[in-house]
């Protein structure tokens, strides 16, 4: 099946491709990896007169460490996030959500980048880079602005990014001592399949007990759940089987999922309070220098 | 090509190592450049969303989508198709490892596999399985071959610097040891250079000097009345060639059975789906085909719809076929089947179980979607059609009927099928269309499906709401059994009269069972029609029986697989309903699956969600009579030997699916000659190369074209036992034939080649030809109405044992290990003998624990694509023992039955039965779901505590 009539630019320069995205405003699409933008071109989902391909930016794809910050290109593909050292220590959670993605060949085009920008509430990557407190820096028109994950989500495939914005690099602070963040998803098969809900959590142990903690809920709601009683319920406890599952069965509450072909709204808040307890010893594990 | 003028530019592509300079539009893909520009059709096209993984090339070395990549954007990259991966004649390690391993079956996912796995062992030489798995969870296999694509990818390494020859790799996978030469060794596949290079075509893959290509315009609306087509604006775009409607088609109804053809070209009047067809255009390339569609101008008078059985039936409900009243109420179908006396049964027994089933909507969902090219000569009035079906013989049948072409002026050509499991055994629109569009245009039209036109045109499994009832002795034998089954039909008939049959029809065949009633009413819905799928009809029925099986035993207190054993078929038995069991050996399937599996140990005694359970199943060799009446012998062949004596060529109409025809007939017609299996050609598939044969369904082929194709064979290997005997001065009597040479029984140094002799034949009498024919016995079936379906030469049998983990906080169940013991009678060909086992037991996973096709509440569908309707991936394969238990069937080849539907018909009623081991929840509606099983734990708790 051929994709409809569009323009594809290929700016060489950031500023080329915000000048472009402005000028196209609501008829232009940011072209990253593209294995969601053309399913969607050509289901009709979407349809636009202007594709801006991003591919050219080789800025845009590296992955380093630096400043305590793991910073990542978003324009970096799945792959060689996940397969990054950097990556692998800084923020296992982040390699544990890629992997579980759709099949290697996607991941081989996708970027992380494009994961978060389509905003689709089942993405994988998006919960877990809210756990760990990760800032967006976006270039556009007006220069660069840096927003925190959290306040990047505004519904299903709507984001902060104005017209003429892309987003540039994803911030993570680097894994300190006594913390570690994980990632847990249920999906119908083994592989390939999209999430029926996820969980990522982070904490943050003080001798044995947990100071902090971030659990957030992917593919149970329009935007990434911030379970912020489920985390409240942590804070001051021992890890236990038992407070998990306290906090579990918060998390489920705070959930606001809709019912559809990979389950119903009950089911998905079974499943999100099997997940949180799950992905919380996961992270208190890693915490504690334990995992990957 | 599409797109702009002032979007399209230049760019260079490498391609396997040479340099290209394409022109592509802004949306050209990657794929569409490979497969269209460049002629690289090995790289295959499944799904167009990144879903199949078919269309694997490597860009740069990564492994990718090329759906998913515009050629734009590939500028300057390094491409490697499967036309790269050999050198030369020397086939990749990988590639020679997938043939002998048997890791391919239809080939039309191979290979998008073997781009994935180069991409996997080039940066892991050595991987392990999960590892393997990991890297190959974006690549579906619907012929479920992942078994041996594990282990081909883990043994890829003895394959380096060793030469492809046609010796079996593994000759234990011989169960039983026969009399054969030829016949009963796993033989690499006929097919398997050709497929492992991506030089097999499909019909997608042909391309006529001046090929045009046509789409369908389907409904928008589920039920309606057309008031108002306008075409104007869709004839006046350019590129466009033809548009037409009903009133540029024949007014003709068509089908599959006779009695219910109820299918319009397109339609005329009203249609009943969303999806009917109502108009189509033939245009220079696809995208203006596409953008013609939406130009037409469709107005409805939209009707009430009824999207389910009852609903269907219910007083008042709309009429979907309202111009014919035998289709009163919406029933298509009714069976009502009475033997023996029920009532008395039910009367004796000590225990009644009864309970209401549910199945699903499955979809066969073949990774190659539909295509058909048809070439009309104008001169000669002849068609020629190559087309994607499973079944040529009712396709030439089927257009030479609404078309008024003789079928002899018809040639139809089935090229390699990428799967059919039963929906590619109809004449579809796509062909119908093309046909017309070829004689309008005179020039050759190109028609295929896209993914989700395959979900809208289905022909699926039908689902079925089951009502059954069994009645048992204490000793746990069977004293009646009563189902009373609706059968969704969606809007037209399709095989659906069939189906109704079959799922009453099988039930019989694998226990004694003294009384039988069912009731089945096939409905019409306002759905896309369900047809004939993979255990036509049976596997839900099954379900239900299988699992009312353990709900009585434990009711009884008795063990499941021994209260089997207490109602087992025995050979040589007439069923209630009027089967013909010859060999049978069940009993020894499931006293071997018990003994295999540790059944006694483990029973009842695994750790909670951890469980076993077995189902049984068997299936016909073959339908015993043609779906149209016709006196034709349902199989034909005919071999010719070389001149020089030293070949054979096998000239046989079949279709090869995946299912191994292609290798399994050679090796018959080896056997019979007595020559080694390399000689063997095969010219198959083509109407004016070979006699007919009714094609791939009703798993027909082994029994019925092999012993048309072992007739053929004993013709020529009796003309040359002659001449032999003559040569020698010995009676052709105490000859034999094996092997390559010809020789006396009593002294085997006292012969001559093979080949010497058939050089003397020709010599003497010109051409060394045998033709070979088969029909199924006469008279089959009982003095009832629709007795002829579930006729057949001979029945399988199969025992299966599930071991399975349930996750009981999730309700995921995992398929940690599967058991299969089946009596396919002699086993022809064990590589492809298990991998139709292996294979089955992978779709009956999907289908009893994953798979089911949605409908909104205006009949349109959810999950019309493969990242919503789920099959099962590598992943998801559990461990497979297969093991065949052979029985001789008198009426087979060498004694051979079928294997690849009954294989199917066991899986879902063992792993219910093993989920129900495993947890306690009993779920009695297809697929069983994660959702489902916590529901039930929920349920059982609750229980608990009150």
């Amino acid at each position: 099946m051929s994709l409809n009539d569009f323009f594809l630019h290929r700016p060489q320069t950031v500023a080329e491709a915000c000048e472009l995205g402005l000028k196209h405003g609501q008829d232009a699409a940011y072209l990253a990896g593209g294995t969601d933008l053309l399913v969607d071109l050509r289901s009709g989902r979407r349809s636009v007169a202007h594709v801006i391909s991003l591919a050219e930016l080789a800025e845009f794809q590296l992955i380093r460490l630096e400043d305590n910050h793991l910073r990542i290109g978003s324009m970096a593909r799945m792959v060689a996030v996940s397969s990054s050292l950097e990556v692998q220590e800084s923020c296992p959670a982040l390699c544990s959500a890629i992997d579980a993605m759709a099949g290697r060949q996607i991941r081989n085009l996708a970027t992380l980048g494009g994961n978060i920008c389509c905003g689709v509430p089942c993405s994988d990557t998006p919960p877990v880079l809210c756990a760990c407190d990760a800032d967006l820096v976006m270039l556009g028109g007006n220069g660069e602005r840096t927003v925190a994950v959290r306040d990047f989500f505004l519904a299903p495939r709507v984001t902060v990014l104005e017209p003429g914005e892309v987003l540039a690099e994803i911030r993570i602070p680097a894994r300190s001592d006594g913390s570690g963040a994980a990632f847990q998803r249920f999906a119908l098969r083994s592989g390939s399949a999209l999430a029926v809900a996820s969980v990522a959590a982070w904490v943050k142990l003080d001798a044995e007990e947990i100071a902090d903690a971030r659990v957030v809920l992917g593919a149970v709601g329009p935007v990434p759940i911030y379970a912020d009683r489920c985390a409240q319920e942590l804070v001051g406890k021992l890890p236990s089987a038992e407070s998990f599952a306290a906090a579990g069965s918060i998390a489920a509450e705070e959930a606001r999922p809709i019912s559809d072909l990979r389950g119903s709204e009950q089911y998905r808040r079974e499943i999100v309070e099997v997940l949180a307890a799950r992905a919380l010893e996961e992270a208190v594990t890693r915490a504690r220098g334990g995992g990957r | 090509m599409t797109g702009r003028e002032s979007g399209s530019r230049l760019i260079n592509l490498t391609v396997n190592e040479q340099v290209h300079e394409v022109g592509v539009a802004p949306g050209t893909t990657l794929k569409e450049v490979l497969r269209r520009d460049l002629g690289l059709t090995g790289t295959k096209s499944g799904c167009d969303a990144g879903d199949c993984g078919a269309c694997t090339v490597l860009m740069d070395g990564r492994a990718v989508t090329s759906c998913l990549v515009l050629a734009a954007t590939a500028d300057g990259a390094e491409i490697r198709t499967i036309e790269g991966v050999a050198q030369g004649n020397d086939l990749h390690p990988l590639q020679k490892s997938f043939i002998k391993h048997g890791a391919l079956q239809c080939g039309f996912c191979t290979s998008g596999m073997l781009m994935t796995c180069i991409e996997l062992i080039e940066r892991n030489p050595e991987p392990d399985e999960q590892e393997i798995k990991a890297a190959l969870a974006g690549n579906l296999c619907r012929c479920g071959t992942y078994p041996r694509i594990l282990e081909a990818v883990k043994n890829w390494r003895s394959f380096e610097g060793v030469p492809l020859d046609t010796e079996p790799f593994d000759e234990h996978e011989r169960d039983q040891e026969r009399d054969l030469d030829v016949a009963g060794r796993g033989v690499p596949r006929y097919d398997g250079p050709d497929k492992v290079t991506g030089r097999t075509l499909y019909a997608a893959d042909f391309k006529l000097p001046g090929m045009i290509h046509g789409k369908i315009l389907g409904s928008s609306v589920a039920h309606g009345l057309i008031k108002r087509i306008d075409t104007a604006r869709a004839r006046e775009l350019p590129g466009v060639l033809a548009v037409i409607t009903a009133e540029d088609v024949p007014d003709r109804f068509y089908g599959v059975s006779p009695a219910r053809y109820d299918e319009q070209i397109l339609a005329r009047e009203r249609v009943r789906y969303i999806g009917d067809e109502v108009a189509a255009v033939a245009a220079v390339d696809e995208a203006t085909a596409q953008k013609a569609l939406d130009l037409i101008e469709v107005e409805y008078e939209e009707l009430p719809a009824v999207f389910d059985p009852d609903t269907a039936m219910a007083d008042g409900a709309p009429l979907i076929h309202p111009e014919n009243p035998r289709y009163a109420g919406n029933v298509n179908t009714a069976v009502e089947w009475h033997f023996g006396d029920v009532d008395e049964g039910f009367a004796a027994a000590d225990v009644v179980v009864e309970e209401k089933f549910v199945g699903n909507r499955v979809y066969q969902c073949p990774i190659e979607p539909h295509a058909t090219l048809a070439r009309w000569e104008h001169h000669a009035g002849k068609l020629t059609l190559w087309s994607s079906s499973q079944t040529p013989h009712y396709l030439r049948h089927t257009l030479s009927r609404v078309f008024d072409i003789p079928q002899g002026d018809i040639r139809t050509i089935a090229p390699c099928i990428g799967g059919g499991f039963g929906v590619k055994a109809e004449t579809t629109p796509l062909d119908f269309c093309a046909v017309v569009f070829a004689r309008m245009t005179g020039r050759p039209v190109m028609m295929k499906y896209t993914r989700e036109e395959m979900f809208t045109h289905f022909r699926g499994r039908h689902k079925q709401h089951i009502e059954m009832k069994l009645g048992l002795k204490k000793d746990g034998s069977i004293t009646a059994c009563q189902s009373r089954i609706l059968l969704d039909g969606g809007a037209y008939t399709s095989f659906g009269v069939i189906t109704a049959y079959y799922a009453g029809s099988m039930i019989p065949t694998l226990y004694n069972i003294p009384s039988y009633k069912y009731d089945g009413y096939r409905v019409y819905t306002n759905l896309p029609a369900s047809g004939a799928m993979r255990g036509h009809g049976v596997p839900a029925p099954r379900f239900a029986f299988e699992s009312l099986m353990d709900m009585a035993a434990e009711q009884l207190g008795l063990d499941p697989l021994e209260m089997r054993l207490t109602n087992a078929m025995q050979p040589e038995t007439v069923t209630c309903n009027f089967l013909d069991i010859r060999s049978c050996e069940f009993v020894a399937t499931l006293e071997q699956a018990r003994e295999a599996t540790r059944w006694r140990e483990k029973k009842g005694s695994l750790p909670p969600g951890k469980g076993i359970g077995v189902g049984c199943g068997g299936f016909v060799s073959g339908a015993g009579y043609p779906i149209y009446r016709s006196k034709f012998p349902h199989s034909n062949a005919l071999i010719r030997v070389s001149e020089d004596g030293l070949a054979a060529s096998l000239h046989i109409a079949v279709a090869e699916i995946g299912q191994g025809c292609n290798t399994v007939l050679p090796q018959i017609a080896a056997e019979e000659l007595g020559i080694p299996y390399h000689r063997m050609w095969l010219v198959d598939s083509d109407s004016v190369l070979a006699p007919t044969d009714l094609g791939s369904y009703s798993s027909r082929v082994t029994l019925m074209a092999g012993n048309a194709v072992r007739m053929a064979a004993a013709e020529i290997k009796q003309n040359l036992l002659v001449v032999a005997g003559g040569l020698l001065g010995t009676d052709a009597q105490g000859l034999v034939a094996r092997g390559g040479r010809i020789f006396c029984a009593a002294h085997p140094s006292v012969g001559l080649d093979w080949d010497e002799v058939a050089r003397e034949a020709f010599s003497r009498g010109g051409p060394v030809t045998g033709t070979g024919h088969y029909s199924p016995p006469p008279n089959l079936g009982g003095p009832v109405k629709g007795s002829a379906v579930g006729t057949s030469p001979a029945y399988s049998f199969s025992t299966a044992v599930a071991e399975v983990t349930v996750d009981l906080e999730t309700g995921y169940v995992t398929v940690d290990e599967f058991t299969d013991f089946s009596d396919a009678g002699t086993v022809i060909n064990p590589v492809t003998f298990h991998g139709q086992v292996e294979g089955g037991i992978i779709m009956g996973l999907g289908e009893t624990l994953m798979e089911d096709t949605l409908v909104r509440s205006d009949g349109s569908l959810v999950n019309p694509d493969l990242h919503g309707y789920l099959v099962p991936t590598v992943g998801d394969t559990p461990r497979i023992v297969s093991r065949a238990v052979e029985s001789y069937e008198p009426r087979g080849p060498f004694g051979a039955k079928e294997i690849g539907e009954g294989c199917m018909l066991p899986i879902s009623g063992a792993i219910a039965n093993a989920i129900h081991d495993a947890c306690g929840v009993r779920v009695t509606e297809l697929p069983i779901t994660p959702e489902k099983i916590l529901s039930g734990l929920r349920k059982q708790r609750n229980e608990a505590k009150s």
